[in-house]
């Protein structure tokens, strides 16, 4: 019956090939598509804390720390709840990380506070005695880049269609509204802290990495 | 052909002496699994023997017939014969699987991680229960001390002191900057039946003296002032038994609204454990903290 398909062995080899790969085509692609949905409440960064996730990428935070919560018990009880891959909707590059030198940090804005980061970045062993985590006194004195941060979120929103602008949505809106914004959300974080260079710096307009790095720690929940 | 089946024979009562002498100590042993698995492996053993006689038989003895198919690949025929019927019973068998693994195996008996882990929540919260069903005053507090090692010390200090000011110095309840703030500022953050502090409830010497009164822990005479407070705190300033804050120790309730609700202070801000800890271990947490001191 099929001796007209046995003697093509390219042609059969590639029906074969196109058979599986239709298989394979329907059981994972509507599962992925429907697992890659943002979960509700999920929401892009905002521009200061894109640029204080750009001070983590740059740190190497992710040499580290990871962000993914495993759901075994031992875990969701340290960290919170387990993580859902539609939660990484927004995440360009996504900052799973493959090492816990140190903790888990997917929920770190559950149970860590502006204050208790200012001090554990200027010298993690104030706060947490033998800790290996280096100190990151730059962050203080450094200034953050809004403008890199904001053409990530602009090009995200343009090329991939993340909402912002959009209802109950971050406002982008154009560079200068994006910078007041940022400068705004950056008064906020400064007034939880006591650093008086870095409030002074804030108050004329500067934003120092290290307020950046904060909004983006406070707001990973 | 005689000679095969013997030297088969032999083969198989070496190979199975030989598991035996080598293993056969399953046997003595109670545990069901290793009888079987040697029972298994002698099968195997026998199985395999048989068979390979079987066919090495019929290689040596049968000739091909039949219809050749038309083509032949380089001089490689195939005859048209019809499949053996136990294949074809197998094939059928197969399709049938696949509608029953896809319609009822796959969906009903798909392993699923979060289904794993609930079950492991499920059989911990058991355990957790049946093991702190009435626990003591000892046991309580020796839970209380290591959540506060894994939840609490990295901001409190592993010794509750705060860390030179970085958090409550939980050995001691408040101190004097932290009362002028409250009585500055008013309060509305714990929750509390009573609501809100109101601001400038004292001004001047009367809140230094009062403030100074709190953060040496309420010994002695009261200020005269202190009845501004005493109408919400009452006396002794333990909170009219949960209707407003203890301003003169930590218990229980404070605890566990600082927990629920955060706070928020001069000193920094708390985070809300809502959710992260269960009604057991706030018990704990507070029962560890009510029972250390300053200097013990
Ligand atoms: C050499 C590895 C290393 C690097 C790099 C590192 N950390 Fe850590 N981190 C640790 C360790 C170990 C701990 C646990 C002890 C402690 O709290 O200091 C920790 C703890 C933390 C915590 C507290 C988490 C918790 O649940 O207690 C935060 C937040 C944190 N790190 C943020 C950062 C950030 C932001 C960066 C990058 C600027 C960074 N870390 C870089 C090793 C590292
Ligand atoms: C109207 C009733 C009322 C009066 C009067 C009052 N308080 Fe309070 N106080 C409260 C309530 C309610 C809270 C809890 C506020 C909250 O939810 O954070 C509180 C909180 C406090 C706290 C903070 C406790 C903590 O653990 O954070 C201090 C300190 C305090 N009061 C001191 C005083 C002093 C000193 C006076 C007198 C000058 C005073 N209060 C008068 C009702 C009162
Ligand atoms: C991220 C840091 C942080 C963590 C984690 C933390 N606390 Fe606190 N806690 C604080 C700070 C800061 C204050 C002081 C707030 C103020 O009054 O300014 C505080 C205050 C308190 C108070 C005093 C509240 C009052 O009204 O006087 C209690 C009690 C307390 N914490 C208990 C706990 C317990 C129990 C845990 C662990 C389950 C815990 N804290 C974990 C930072 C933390």
């Amino acid at each position: 019956m099929f001796h007209w398909l046995e003697q093509k062995p390219f042609f059969f080899a590639v029906v074969l090939f196109l058979t599986v790969a239709f298989a394979g085509f329907v059981t994972i692609v509507p599962d992925f598509a429907k697992q890659s949905q943002p979960t509700v409440g999920t929401k892009p960064y905002t521009v200061l804390e894109l640029a204080g996730r750009q001070v983590y990428i740059k740190d190497s935070c992710n040499a580290c720390h990871s962000q993914l919560i495993r759901p075994f018990k031992s875990e969701t009880d340290r960290y919170g709840m387990y993580s859902l891959s539609g939660e990484y909707a927004y995440d360009r590059p996504f900052l799973w990380g493959s090492k816990r030198a140190g903790p888990d940090l997917m929920r770190v804005g559950n149970y860590r506070t502006t204050d208790w980061h200012e001090n554990h970045m200027m010298n993690p062993s104030d706060v947490v005695p033998g800790t290996v985590m280096p100190k990151y006194p730059h962050q203080f004195t450094n200034m953050a880049d809004l403008a890199t941060a904001y053409a990530n979120a602009n090009t995200q929103k343009e090329l991939f269609g993340v909402p912002y602008d959009t209802d109950g949505m971050p406002k982008l809106g154009s560079w200068a509204e994006a910078e007041a914004q940022a400068k705004e959300d950056a008064k906020l974080i400064a007034s939880d802290m006591k650093n008086q260079s870095v409030k002074d710096a804030v108050a004329n307009g500067q934003v120092p990495e290290i307020v950046a790095l904060i909004a983006y720690l406070n707001s990973l929940k | 052909m005689k000679k095969m089946v013997i030297g088969g024979i032999i083969l198989i009562v070496a190979l199975m002496a030989g598991t035996y002498f080598v293993a056969g100590d399953a046997f003595q042993s109670d545990d069901y699994i290793n009888t079987l698995t040697m029972i298994g492996a002698l099968a195997i053993i026998a199985i395999t023997i048989f068979t390979v006689l079987k066919y090495v038989n019929q290689i040596k003895n049968d000739t091909a017939s039949g219809e050749l198919v038309d083509e032949n690949w380089d001089g490689i025929g195939e005859y048209t014969n019809a499949i053996p019927s136990g294949w074809g019973i197998i094939f059928i068998g197969t399709i049938i699987w696949m509608f029953w693994y896809f319609f009822v195996g796959y969906p009903t008996n798909q392993f699923s991680q979060i289904g794993q882990y609930n079950e492991e929540v499920l059989e911990n919260n058991a355990k957790f229960k049946s093991v702190w069903e009435n626990p003591t005053d000892e046991t309580l507090k020796a839970m209380g001390e290591s959540v506060f090692l894994v939840q609490c010390a990295p901001c409190h200090g592993v010794d509750a002191e705060g860390i030179n000011g970085k958090a409550q110095n939980l050995t001691h309840r408040m101190s004097k900057e932290q009362v002028l703030s409250v009585i500055q500022n008013g309060q509305q953050k714990l929750g509390y039946p009573m609501g809100a502090m109101p601001p400038m409830m004292a001004q001047g010497a009367d809140a230094e003296a009062i403030a100074t009164y709190i953060a040496g822990g309420m010994k002695g005479e009261a200020p005269v002032a202190f009845a501004a407070c005493a109408s919400c705190h009452g006396a002794d300033g333990k909170g009219m038994n949960g209707m407003s804050p203890n301003i003169a120790e930590y218990d229980e309730k404070l605890v566990t609204k600082v927990l629920e609700h955060g706070k928020k202070g001069v000193i920094g801000t708390m985070p809300s454990f809502k959710g992260r800890l269960n009604p057991t271990q706030e018990k704990a947490v507070a029962s560890f903290l009510t029972s250390i001191k300053a200097g013990e």
